[in-house]
């Protein structure tokens, strides 16, 4: 398997505080790598700086054999990497159906005028998690939090992901709404999507994952199969402070 | 777009709206065609506002800014170089895109209300700039007056404008039903989430920045040659922005459907109250209007209009 993304030593800092502290680890194509932590661990903002919506104070990230330093957030998303959010960020005032479609816009201005959408594929990306037409028009406030999260799920299925950024989707959700995307994941990765997983859900995150990495205060814990990862001291004591 | 089950329903509001346009002559009175030539011109001002602040949520304060860049170009190459008017127009709404771009096109770098407040900045910079830089050229507090005119007479104006008003309408409003129209509108709601769905929004911010630009410019030099004179006060003026901004508002942001309605309704309100309240105290009463309207329905006259027009619809069904 080769490596598909890369994080070299890298660093965030804001002013006195290090909220990631020369982190470095892989995820290779086809693996789905879960990556847990107490709070404050800079599990998000890994997230952040690997999509360059924080700008990294140090090291490199690699994507496909490539430093994407210099890549902005939307060139990422080109390239194949997209996330979700830890509170869900749907666009409130249109429907299912329009959020999937900014997800499938091409990037071509003149395209996007010329080429009319296809509800047809739009149905299919809802289809594919668990929504019906009955969801597909409806608007985000009319939905629980398990189906906005099915609708981020949507919008990033709809940008052709080759690494999807999970943050935190179990996250407010019931028993039977996270069975629901965890099956929904496990279809996924049967596909070959790469992705890497945050959770505080660790019962969850258990079988939908390949390895684990551990952080604490932005530095790596520990790294390995989620057994010898839970088993580590040092992730116990970071998570129970013993 | 096509596939738009309601397209036909839409394309016959539209075709009513043009018979609409083209028979008034007919029925109405010199005077209130003016009041139309006016109403149009300030349709076309807030249309180019709704594009750019309706659709994508950067409030711009600056559009007199925009529309005084086309309208003192042309006015100046007629005034001094005798320029034809077929090249000085061109010349204005070039210049507009050009200069706007400028000076707007860094603003949108920042958000909310300090977009608001720079734009509103531009506008009183260039306020002041044509009355002390070079007011041999630019005309300075008078401004310039004697311009020549496209046509004379209430009737042709009002056909040209109407015509000019009647054509950007219906392209701004293809224009928003497209993909692109919603990445806009994405934009307004949550910029960065449009940002990791993959959408370059600097290139969506200019580029409905440019064709803002573009109908401001259009309106801006037609106005300076329909009313043949230009002053800085006339212009950059804060009523007249605000005019603009509550027409858009009140009409409904975002739908340029809203924004004409907004601009008739406001425009004839003002004239209608002029008699029974000649100062500026009527604009207080046009105040309270649109302050009544946004509580009733803050997305403004035309999801009033949609909403009556669905209440009755399912009354005709039952």
């Amino acid at each position: 398997m080769s490596v598909l993304l890369e994080l070299r030593n890298i660093s965030k800092r804001f002013g006195g505080l290090t909220a990631v502290n020369d982190l470095s680890y892989h995820v290779d194509e086809g693996e789905s790598l879960g990556l847990i932590g107490p709070n404050g661990a800079g599990k998000t903002t890994t997230f952040n700086l690997i999509m360059n919506e924080l700008r990294l104070t140090s090291g490199q990230i690699i994507y496909r054999g490539t430093n994407i330093e210099k890549l902005p957030t939307h060139k990422r998303v080109q390239e194949g990497i997209v996330r979700t959010y830890q509170v869900p960020r749907p666009f409130h005032e249109m429907p299912v159906s329009d959020n999937i479609r900014i997800g499938m816009m091409p990037e071509n201005i003149g395209a996007m005028i010329a080429e009319a959408p296809d509800p047809d594929a739009e149905l299919a990306i809802a289809r594919s998690v668990g929504f019906g037409e009955r969801e597909f028009a409806m608007y985000p406030g009319e939905l629980s939090m398990g189906d906005l999260r099915r609708l981020e799920l949507a919008r990033t299925i709809a940008a052709a992901p080759k690494l999807l950024l999970l943050d935190e989707v179990f996250a407010g959700l019931t028993v039977a709404e996270i069975g629901q995307i965890t099956e929904l994941l496990l279809e996924k990765r049967k596909d070959g999507l790469t992705y890497i997983i945050v959770s505080h859900d660790l019962r969850s995150l258990a079988p939908l994952v390949d390895r684990v990495v551990a952080m604490s205060f932005g530095s790596l814990l520990s790294e390995g199969s989620f057994d010898e990862v839970l088993a580590d001291e040092k992730v116990q004591e970071a998570y129970l402070g013993t | 777009m096509l596939r738009d089950p309601n397209m036909r329903k839409y394309a016959a509001g539209w075709a009513l709206f043009a018979v609409f346009l083209l028979a008034l002559p007919y029925v109405a009175s010199t005077g209130t065609l003016r009041i139309f030539i006016f109403a149009n011109f300030i349709a076309i001002f807030a249309m180019s506002w709704d594009i750019l602040s309706g659709r994508t949520g950067y409030i711009s304060f600056g559009h007199p800014f925009l529309i005084g860049i086309a309208a003192y170009t042309s006015a100046m190459l007629t005034y001094h170089l005798g320029t034809p008017l077929y090249l000085s127009i061109p010349a204005g709404i070039i210049a507009t895109m050009v200069g706007g771009t400028f000076f707007f096109v860094p603003a949108l770098r920042i958000r909310g209300t300090y977009f608001a407040l720079v734009t509103l900045a531009f506008m009183e910079l260039i306020y002041q700039l044509t009355q002390v830089l070079r007011p041999d050229i630019t005309g300075g507090t008078r401004g310039l007056s004697g311009l020549p005119t496209i046509l004379t007479g209430a009737l042709p104006n009002y056909y040209l404008s109407s015509a000019v008003m009647f054509v950007i309408a219906v392209c701004l409003w293809l224009l928003i039903r497209t993909r692109l129209g919603t990445a806009l509108s994405a934009i307004s709601m949550d910029e960065d989430a449009v940002k990791s769905s993959g959408l370059d929004t600097t290139k969506l911010k200019l580029f409905a920045f440019m064709v803002s630009a573009f109908v401001a410019g259009v309106g801006g030099t037609l106005y300076v040659h329909y009313l043949g004179s230009i002053a800085p006060r006339a212009i950059f003026d804060i009523n007249f922005l605000f005019t603009i901004l509550i027409a858009a508002l009140l009409g409904g942001a975002s739908t340029i459907i809203g924004p004409i309605m907004g601009a008739f309704f406001l425009t004839f309100l003002l004239e209608y109250l002029r008699p029974l309240i000649p100062g500026t105290e009527r604009y207080f009463i046009y105040g309270s209007i649109a302050l009544i309207v946004y509580v009733l329905e803050p997305k403004g006259l035309y999801h009033i209009i949609q909403r009556l027009y669905g209440a009755l619809m399912r009354r005709g069904e039952a």
